[in-house]
């Protein structure tokens, strides 16, 4: 089943004349609003002067390397791609090799509407290879905004990471403009033996908009993951991961807030799959859900024969700020290896009653303690967030700046 | 300074207190003693301002109406608690929670708020009185302390926050002996002429070195019992047999040991 880049696509575009696009029945899209999915129109990328020339003001303020890519198509005037730090390749993915057969794995896993659809149109994007230790966070920026003729776009990420290469990658996603329409993101990272990838993802959207991401990751022996979702914008705002842990000793640690306003949901589908020894996986998202907003979380370990001495842990929590909002949680879990240790646990609560009236007691008026509490129990998913750009614009995002 | 007449709770039409009449004057210390599940903490809570109970009476704090206001309204007004069970909260960094607490309660007063630089002076300073290693500030409320350490807390948030009245719910449960002189010298220091308090305990120890002003005995919602400090020794050497009248059922609770 595998094969090139351009042979995937043509098949796709057969595919797209029939696609059945998915429904309650699908487990992974359970929560989707379908009929909002079928009103997003897709087509081949085509660029678009519709856009604010200042979108500095949506994005962390990172002083790295930067490739922006509007409406699937790479934006040069805004990106910042000369004197890329030693070992860093990115360019446009109409200008990269991508001859190279892509991995079995990759071509076979995604078969859902969406993915077809990306692989049919998204053939612009980043493509951005690892080899060295920059020190740089490098930023992807990619911007929906809704034409006439098709609201939604497509877009693709590569990115590869040599033996031994390590970096932080950020993905800001955001759209532009009051109308409907949305973003079909696919990212693939592969990394290498004893490669060390931190990935970020800022994902808003306007609420008006939809977003559609997802990131295969395929691991190497040794290598190490650290996946960071920030899941904040869009009607429905959806990223899945599906990461292949492939090569002995790899590690994976996926975490994450999403944080729903208004009539939002925010949808984390997470599948991590154990295919070699002693390999070790964390999922740990906490979601907030305020007004009448839904979030979805669906976290998998997927523990293939002989992964044995397979280590992962899964958890999510949840505060539900008022009585309709609403959250699905649901760890799966499946096993045909021996000797693993898999832990998975999910919480659904309220503010603390308790900790309001101490606080209270202690002089802090109600609506500021309850603040407190709730930036308290969020920004815990920042904790290992290195980047003061990338804090900063979470905590502005948040409405917890004023601390 | 803090006036309690005829002062009942209930909690869903179970009556916890039964008519607590109590004043405590300007610079006055009281140590409320009494046996497990006889109120106490339930008395400290109705006047903290907690949720959840039927409250009838009065309680006013320099002749305004206490029942009448916010839990945070009490703490402006002066009220202070020391809680039996410190609650943790995690992901709110504790010197953070402290300086908002006490600019809020200046800014309800009318007062300038207090910078962070001018801020880590006072909590500097608190931080010395009850013997708290610098890093507690910059961990999250109570999270993970050890239950010692939660009552030094409380007394270090007495100290920034400077009340009129402090309501100290067996702060010297779980104390070691180092920890309990520690805790004993810290809320002698906050004596004075302008602060009263009220400090609830199990135990004649602390008495010895907080010497109150008066002892109350409460058994079953009711302030059977009123004294000098003797009043404790008392308690110490007899229990609260001789206070215990008919209809108590958990009269075998009474030799704590918390
Ligand atoms: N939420 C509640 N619902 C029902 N009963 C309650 C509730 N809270 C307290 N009570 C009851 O009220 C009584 C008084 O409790 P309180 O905590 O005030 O006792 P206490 O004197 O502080 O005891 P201790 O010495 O053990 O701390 C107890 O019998 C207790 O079970
Ligand atoms: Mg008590």
């Amino acid at each position: 089943m595998s094969g090139t880049v351009s042979a995937l696509r043509a098949e796709a575009l057969e595919l797209v004349e029939s696609l059945h696009l998915p429904t309650k029945r699908d487990e992974a899209w359970r929560y989707a609003p379908h009929k909002t999915l079928s009103e997003l129109t897709f087509g081949p990328a085509t660029a678009t002067d519709a856009l604010p020339t200042d979108i500095d003001d949506q994005v962390p303020a990172l002083d790295g390397p930067r490739i922006v890519i509007v409406n699937g198509v790479v934006d040069a005037t805004r990106s910042q791609l000369g004197s890329l730090p030693a070992g860093v390749q990115m360019v446009s993915l109409d200008d990269a090799d991508q001859s190279e057969q892509r991995s079995e794995v990759d071509a076979k896993a995604a078969d859902d509407a969406f993915s077809i659809l990306n692989r049919a149109y998204g053939d612009g994007g980043a493509f951005l290879q690892i080899d060295g230790q920059p020190t740089e966070t490098i930023h992807i920026v990619d911007i929906a905004v809704p034409g006439e003729t098709q609201n939604a776009s497509a877009s693709r990420v590569v990115i590869d990471m040599a033996v031994g290469s390590s970096a932080t990658v950020v993905e800001t996603r955001i759209g532009s403009g009051d109308a409907f329409g949305g973003s079909n993101v696919c990212t693939e990272i592969s990394l290498a033996a004893n490669a060390s990838l931190e990935h970020i993802i800022l994902q808003d959207l306007p609420s008006t908009q939809v977003h559609l991401g997802r990131v295969d990751v395929v691991q190497a022996a040794e290598s190490n993951l650290r996946a960071r979702l920030f899941n904040l914008g869009s009607d429905y705002g959806r990223v899945a991961y599906h990461v292949h842990l492939n090569g002995e000793g790899a590690h994976a640690d996926l975490s994450g807030l999403y944080f729903g306003f208004g009539t939002q949901t925010l949808d984390q589908q997470i599948t991590v799959v154990h295919d070699a020894k002693d390999c070790t996986s964390r999922q740990s998202y906490r979601g907030v859900l305020d007004d009448s907003s839904t979030g979805v979380w669906n976290g998998g370990v997927d523990v293939r024969k002989g992964a044995d001495g397979t280590d992962s842990e899964q958890s999510n929590d949840n505060l539900l700020l008022s009585r309709q909002a609403d959250v699905n949680t649901m760890p799966r879990l499946e096993i045909l290896a021996d000797e693993v240790s898999c832990q998975h646990g999910a919480t659904v609560g309220q503010l603390d009653d308790e900790a309001l009236y101490y606080m209270r007691s202690r002089g802090i008026p109600k609506d500021e303690a309850s603040r407190l509490l709730i930036k308290g129990f969020a920004d815990q998913t920042m904790d290992d967030i290195e980047s003061d750009a990338i804090r900063t614009w979470i905590t502005e995002r948040l409405g917890h700046d004023d601390a | 300074m803090l006036n309690v007449a005829n002062l009942t709770a209930s909690i869903e039409d179970n009556p916890i207190l039964k008519g607590i009449d109590l004043n405590v004057g300007a610079g006055e210390v009281h140590a409320i003693m009494g046996p497990n599940g006889s109120g106490k903490s339930t008395f400290a809570h109705a006047l903290a301002g907690r949720d959840g109970y039927e409250i009838e009476g009065t309680a006013t704090i320099d002749g305004a109406d206490l029942l009448e206001m916010e839990p945070e309204e009490r703490a402006a007004a002066g009220v202070f608690m020391g809680f039996q069970y410190p609650v943790e909260i995690p992901g709110v960094n504790n010197m953070y929670f402290l300086r908002t607490a006490l600019n809020s309660v200046r800014r309800t007063r009318g007062e300038d708020e207090i910078g962070a630089r001018d801020f880590l002076e006072i909590a500097q300073k608190a931080m010395d009185l009850v013997e708290m290693k610098k890093d507690f500030l910059h961990r999250s409320v109570n999270a993970g302390f050890s239950g010692g350490e939660k009552k030094r807390n409380e007394i270090l948030q007495m100290a920034v926050m400077e009340p009129r009245l402090a309501v100290l719910d067996e702060t010297d449960s779980g104390l070691d002996i180092d920890a309990l002189r520690v805790v004993a010298a810290g809320v002698n220091a906050l004596r004075g002429p302008d602060r009263s308090m009220i400090v609830i305990t199990h135990y004649q120890r602390l008495l010895d070195y907080i010497k109150p002003d008066f002892v109350h005995v409460l058994v079953d919602g009711k302030i059977v019992e009123s004294g000098d400090h003797t009043l404790a020794v008392h308690l110490e050497d007899h229990g609260y047999a001789g206070f215990l009248n008919s209809g108590l059922d958990d009269a075998s609770l009474s030799g704590a040991t918390a």
